[in-house]
């Protein structure tokens, strides 16, 4: 009852509802047809260039459709921070006295997490100055002695994968495209291992190699040797690449640019020199120190744009890879030669003398007038000298230090790269994983002849054919017509045949300097006077110098002062027979 | 001092139990995927190259046929019902799926059958130059020597027949276009156009404005009819005849015409002055055509001895199917599931090709479909590259045909050079250069 009455009480809405348009097709569709609501574009209506100047429509359209692609792709892209999960490390100072260089390593391991913690390592090891290579996912580490004493092992969980005795000299290390193969440089050539330590090549066309470096993307090893030849070997076909000759002797410095594959070498006589594989010669060389480069490193993290290189003048130097004019920052280290390594957020570590330190990105790359060192973030003295090799482990905070008596990891709060990405590189990946990336990135392998200093140049915009020119016709828009139906000399001047050297024949200017129109020139043409000489210079190339040319040039030159003289005294007065009795 | 160091933790990158999934963690700074561009584009290499080692379309050839193929129906509403018939007068309805005969009549007609088609019923009509129209029940017609349900008799000898979408009414051509009804021996109309002495080569009913009809003759015309008003509406002469004609399924207004000059064009029947595409391609006259039943793409078979399928509005660079044994195709069909192709040839076989060279017959599973589509998307994606666009364009073509089209080319380029000089030495303006569209149709009459 008390419903009923409710009922009748109630407010009726004043108008009907809005009558809509019913589309019974329409209506019987949509259910089957629409997309997800989480998959609608609500809100993401981007710019994209709409390409009106483009006449012929189906282009147009496909144009259009393809930027707004782009453009909401792009967008879409920003959201994908969400993904980012994990913090990176920090270390802060909260007073005004506070220096973060100031914190020793046991204050750090203290801090630290008790995973993290088990970073700080000392490997107390005989036999030499050690070397040292992290996977590229960071699990796991390779060791190697100068003396012979070579390791390989899962430095997180303490698995050791292989160790071996080689008995003789070894100069430096490397794991292929992951921990299952890795190749060391010996006395004498380079060898490859598998990951149980069993020898599996022994690579004789890599001579007393000293530096082994491996690009991942394109299957390479590269090495360079005291003779100094760079050899790249495609490891996945087993093929010698390339042998580049340096012509700078031996060489003790090299480093790889992670984004675009080119091979940065550091010579004795202070040059710095860039190699990819098509090129016999180097694509950059400077000149980046007064005594031997001891050490060079491209910085990932902006994208290899800053190199630091360090010379046994006892400088280190930080350079733009896009402009070689000058270092963009230099300082001096204590100790002589140093090494220098980036880690994967753009942190610098320099080891000289018995110490290691670590700057930070943004200072490091800030010009600076003088030579002062940027700001120190951390600093960790070994006394065990030389230090020979510095590595950051990828995706974590630690720096490895390979010295005389072995290596130590110490931690560096804030220099790990927190979030990989598990198609890149996965820490935590188990073997069927690590099996069909191997895979993949076989199939994904890049040819070696597509390395270049900018790797944005596959994919983008073809330059202009050569083969076609445009022109246009009374005021109608430019059309390209097709090489085949150009005149001849058209046709000569797009191949670049057409000879357009032209000498100015200074003879065509009038004594005022303005230009004479062609028939003007043609009625003032003393027929046969100098011409042939003139023929004669404008065969030789200008940028040939000839001791005939310059004579020739030079008695032309005194005709046309003489001609000015003369033009100077007006026009020259008809002869008379009177003439001869003139006096003087 | 705040200090902080970066552990993972292994709970959430390892999986919680034995047998999980492995979670995956994505970070899409372009920084961490170095030459993400160039790796795309190996993948898109690999994806045309793959594209290309498994282009094996040939999936069958139908035997039975004693003489050349001259026609070929497929039963509307089924996929696997086609009819085919030959010049010794032969017919034979195929299962294409279990490839097996449904109905053999060695002696269908004398001479040659030339045209076959079925009706919305499920019946079979085949004519031939022996002046007869023959209407078969094939399911209920076994044995030996199968007989016709009815006869109907003309006057002249049949070039084709073709039957009405939903009513009991077929056409056939000879000189004239004819209307039948099924239950009647005489024709209901006669359809011609005034002034046409010409033969009739093909007839077809547009299949969603159903009473409307096309011709192609001898005088190399295009006729429209309408049986409602029992007259021609509108007629087009080209420059060459043409061979064959199919309308579109999904667009009424658009007709297609396999041409005597290599070439095939679609019309929009409004606009006769001038086809809407030109197909080239062929490098001998084309002797049949199909549409697909999506109206995308379609298949000609001409007398170069090639199948040729392309998409509709791209007048080039069609997918090319050859083999050496296949002669002059006469036929060509897309069946009404669009995945396969027929052609009927001059060696008397029906082949089954695929209409996408490298698709996988069989179950394919989702990670396989999305890994098909992701090939797919990246070769569309990089076909301007110009290695990646020359694996997806390359096809291998017989030498014969290869030759035909070197020699087609230079002639068309000495035409062009010629007409080129030709206008160049006339006075200015008195010749225009007629765009390729409009020099097709000669005239169109009402």
């Amino acid at each position: 009852m008390d419903a009923l009455i409710q009922k009748a009480d109630a407010l009726q809405p004043k108008q009907k509802k809005r009558k809509t348009f019913h589309n019974p097709t329409h209506e019987s569709v949509k259910k089957h047809t629409a997309i997800p609501k989480s998959l609608q574009l609500n809100g993401l209506e981007v710019e994209a260039p709409q390409h009106k100047h483009i006449a012929n429509k189906k282009l147009r359209a496909e144009l259009t459709r393809n930027a707004t692609h782009t453009a909401r792709t792009k967008a879409l892209l920003q959201d994908a921070e969400l993904l980012l999960t994990e913090d990176a490390g920090l270390m802060q100072t909260e007073g005004a006295l506070e220096r973060t260089w100031r914190v020793p390593q046991t204050e750090i391991e203290e801090g630290a997490g008790q995973d993290a913690a088990r970073g700080r390592r000392e490997w107390k090891l005989d036999g030499g100055p050690y070397r040292s290579r992290y996977t590229r996912n960071g699990r796991h580490l390779a060791i190697v002695g100068s003396n012979g004493h070579a390791s390989t092992f899962d430095w997180q969980t303490g698995t050791l994968h292989a160790e071996l005795q080689l008995q003789e000299t070894c100069r430096d290390i490397t794991f292929l495209h992951d921990h299952s193969h890795f190749a060391v440089a010996q006395k004498k050539y380079v060898f490859i291992y598998d990951r149980d330590g069993v020898e599996l090549h022994c690579l004789k066309a890599h001579i007393e190699p000293t530096r082994l470096e491996f690009l991942p993307y394109h299957w390479l090893l590269a090495s360079i040797g005291n003779a100094g030849y760079l050899k790249y070997q495609d490891t996945s076909t087993g093929q010698l690449l390339v042998e580049h000759r340096t012509k700078f002797g031996a060489c003790s410095a090299m480093t790889q640019n992670l984004h675009n594959a080119v091979i940065h070498l550091g010579h004795q006589n202070g040059c710095v020199t860039l190699w990819t594989p098509n090129l016999p010669h180097p694509a950059v060389q400077l000149l980046a120190h007064l005594g031997p480069v001891a050490s060079v490193s491209v910085d990932a993290s902006t994208g290899g744009r800053y190199m630091a290189t360090a010379g046994r003048d006892s400088t280190v130097k930080v350079w733009d890879c896009r402009n070689w004019k000058g270092a963009v920052r230099e300082w001096s280290a204590r100790g002589g030669a140093a090494e220098v390594e980036w880690s994967g957020r753009g942190a610098l570590a320099v080891a000289s003398g018995g110490s290691v330190n670590v700057y930070t990105a943004p200072t490091i790359q800030q010009p600076m007038i003088g030579n002062t060192q940027p700001p120190l973030y951390l600093t960790h003295p070994i006394p065990h000298r030389p230090l020979v090799s510095l590595r950051f482990a990828p995706f974590q905070d630690v720096l490895t230090i390979g010295h005389a008596a072995g290596l130590s990891s110490i931690l560096v709060p804030g220099v790990g790269e927190p979030n990989f990405d598990s198609t890149e590189a996965d820490p935590f990946e188990n073997r069927k994983a690590r099996r069909e990336k191997e895979v993949k990135a076989l199939l994904d392998k890049i040819q070696p002849d597509m390395i270049m200093l900018d790797p944005e140049l596959i994919g983008s915009l073809a330059p202009p054919p050569k083969l076609s020119t445009t022109t246009t016709f009374d005021g109608k828009p430019p059309q390209a017509i097709p090489f085949a139906r150009l005149p001849r000399l058209d046709r000569l001047r797009v191949q670049g045949k057409a000879d357009e050297t032209e000498v100015v024949d200074p003879d065509d200017t009038a004594p005022d300097g303005r230009k004479l129109a062609p028939e003007e020139k043609e009625r003032k043409k003393m027929r046969g006077k100098g011409k042939s000489l003139k023929r004669f210079l404008r065969k030789q190339r200008k940028n040939v110098i000839d001791p005939t040319a310059v004579a020739i040039r030079a008695k032309l030159e005194k005709q046309r002062e003489e001609r000015k003289v003369r033009a100077k005294d007006g026009p020259p007065r008809k002869a008379s027979a009177l003439d001869r009795f003139a006096s003087g | 001092m705040k200090i902080k160091v970066l552990q993972h933790d292994p709970a959430v990158h390892l999986p919680q139990r034995p047998g999980d999934p492995t979670p995956t963690s994505r970070n899409l700074d372009p920084l961490m995927h170095p030459f993400a561009r160039a790796r795309e584009r190996t993948r898109a290499l690999n994806a045309a190259k793959m594209d290309r080692m498994f282009a094996k379309p040939f999936i069958d050839s139908l035997e039975g046929h004693v003489d050349a193929v001259e026609v070929m129906a497929k039963q509307p509403g089924s996929l696997t019902t086609v009819a085919s018939g030959s010049w010794d007068g032969g017919m034979i309805v195929h299962h294409l799926a279990r490839r097996s005969r449904l109905l053999h009549v060695p002696q269908a007609h004398k001479g040659k059958v030339s045209g076959i088609c079925f009706s919305r019923e499920g019946c079979l009509f085949s004519c031939g130059v022996d002046r007869t129209v023959k209407l078969w029940n094939f399911e209920s017609s076994q044995g030996e020597n199968p007989q016709p349900a009815a006869v109907f008799t003309g006057k002249s000898a049949f070039n084709f027949i073709d039957h009405h979408n939903s009513d009991p009414l077929f056409a056939t051509a000879s000189n004239l276009v004819q209307i039948w009804d099924e239950t009647k021996s005489l024709p209901v109309s006669n359809l011609t156009f005034p002034t046409s002495t010409e033969t009739i080569n093909s007839v077809r009913f547009n299949l969603s404005e159903t009473s409307v009809l096309a011709s192609i003759g001898s005088d190399r015309t295009f006729t429209l009819y309408d049986i409602r008003t029992g007259k021609a509406e509108r007629r087009v002469v080209m420059q060459m005849s043409s061979n064959a004609l199919s309308w579109s399924p999904t667009f009424p207004t658009t007709v297609l015409l396999a041409s005597e000059d290599h070439n095939l064009y679609t019309f929009d029947i409004r606009h006769l002055a001038t086809p809407t595409q030109i197909y080239k391609g062929h490098v001998a006259a084309v002797m049949a055509c199909d549409w697909a039943p999506t109206g995308l793409e379609f298949v000609s078979g001409g007398w170069d001895r090639t199948v040729r399928i392309w998409s509709e509005g791209r007048g080039h660079s069609p997918e090319v199917y050859h083999t050496k044994r296949m002669q002059r195709v006469s036929s060509a069909l897309f069946t009404s599931d669009a995945r396969f192709v027929l052609s009927g040839s001059d060696d008397g076989n029906v082949r089954i090709w695929k209409a996408k060279a490298a698709e996988r017959l069989g179950i394919v599973t989702a990670r396989e479909r999305a890994a098909i589509e992701y090939r797919e998307s990246l070769k569309d994606r990089w076909k301007m590259d110009s290695e990646v666009g020359r694996v997806v364009r390359s096809r291998h073509i017989p030498r014969p045909v290869y030759q035909a089209s070197k020699l087609k080319r230079t002639m068309l380029e000495a035409q062009r050079v010629k007409e080129e000089r030709r206008r160049k030495h006339t006075r200015a303006g008195e010749d225009k250069p007629k765009a390729e569209r409009k020099k097709l149709v000669v005239v169109e009459q009402m």
